[in-house]
């Protein structure tokens, strides 16, 4: 079983009136990921055809996702959209700006697509868990 | 305003044929501007003493809408089977086990409150929230 180190480092000096420096870290023990893809996002709504980020089962829970929107920050251009595909109505889960990532885990039996405010916005992302 | 930043590693030598090693750093913004989030929450730990269902951890009606909030959740459980289930509303994003975190942008529309199912007593959890 292969181990996969996932490090997260919030930092600020004026946040605070004390420096801020958190630093944790998580060690997953899964064997699979479906690698560090990165796709254009060329939906711009809800769509059958709306770039899959994971398909339901493919993992057994649990499952960490990483997610990245390479675009440049702009206010209102190149806003990813993730949503659950599987749960009814589509809820939109998380809202990437350019330049924004997100880490978060998965019970690996919900469809993750996303849409974006812009075609062709380039997102990355990866799977980790293990294969069933 | 604050610059606050957040930097993911995620390393392994042994995942894949060559050895994984991604890092990034994001700046976080409020939501459509270049200008940095000013507040937090400051990081607040709580042992639940007993098992919760659907405990609201960040209500969103306590945060502006449509923002570009930051959450940082950590189980610091040192059980491995002591899970913390993550919901946003009644939408499950998955389990964090012991030792595991998630950071996710937020934009705390209503009905979008962050919820924490436990299955055990004792566990702890450290979160953050870094808004506008």
């Amino acid at each position: 079983m292969a181990t996969t180190i996932a490090q997260l480092t919030l930092t600020s000096s004026d946040l605070l009136s004390d420096t801020l420096e958190l630093t944790t870290l998580a060690s997953i023990i899964a064997a699979n990921t479906n690698g560090l893809t990165r796709k254009k996002v060329l939906k711009t709504a809800v769509h059958a055809d709306a770039l899959v980020i994971y398909t339901a089962d493919d993992f057994a829970a649990p499952a960490s996702i990483y997610i990245k929107n390479t675009a440049d920050y702009h206010a209102s251009d190149n806003i990813v959209y993730v949503y659950d595909d599987t749960t009814s109505g589509d809820p939109v889960i998380l809202k990437l700006h350019g330049g924004a990532f997100a880490f978060m885990p998965t019970n690996a039996d919900k469809t993750l697509k996303a849409y974006s405010s812009t075609s062709g916005t380039v997102l990355e992302s990866m799977v980790i868990g293990t294969d069933q | 305003m604050a610059t606050t930043t957040a930097t993911i590693t995620i390393n392994s030598s042994d995942l894949t044929g060559d050895a994984l090693s991604l890092s990034t750093t994001t700046t976080l913004y409020k939501a459509g501007q270049t200008v940095g989030l000013e507040n937090t929450s400051g990081v607040g730990r709580t042992t639940y003493t007993a098992a919760v269902t659907d405990t609201v951890l960040f209500a969103d009606d306590s945060y502006a809408d449509a923002g570009a909030h930051k959450l940082y959740i950590a189980n610091k459980a040192t059980d491995a089977t002591h899970y913390i289930e993550i919901k946003v509303e009644a939408v499950t994003l998955g389990r964090l086990y012991a030792g595991d975190w998630m950071f996710i942008p937020w934009d705390a529309d209503a009905g979008t409150d962050i919820k924490v199912t436990t299955a055990h007593a004792g566990v702890v959890v450290e979160y953050m929230a870094i808004f506008e």
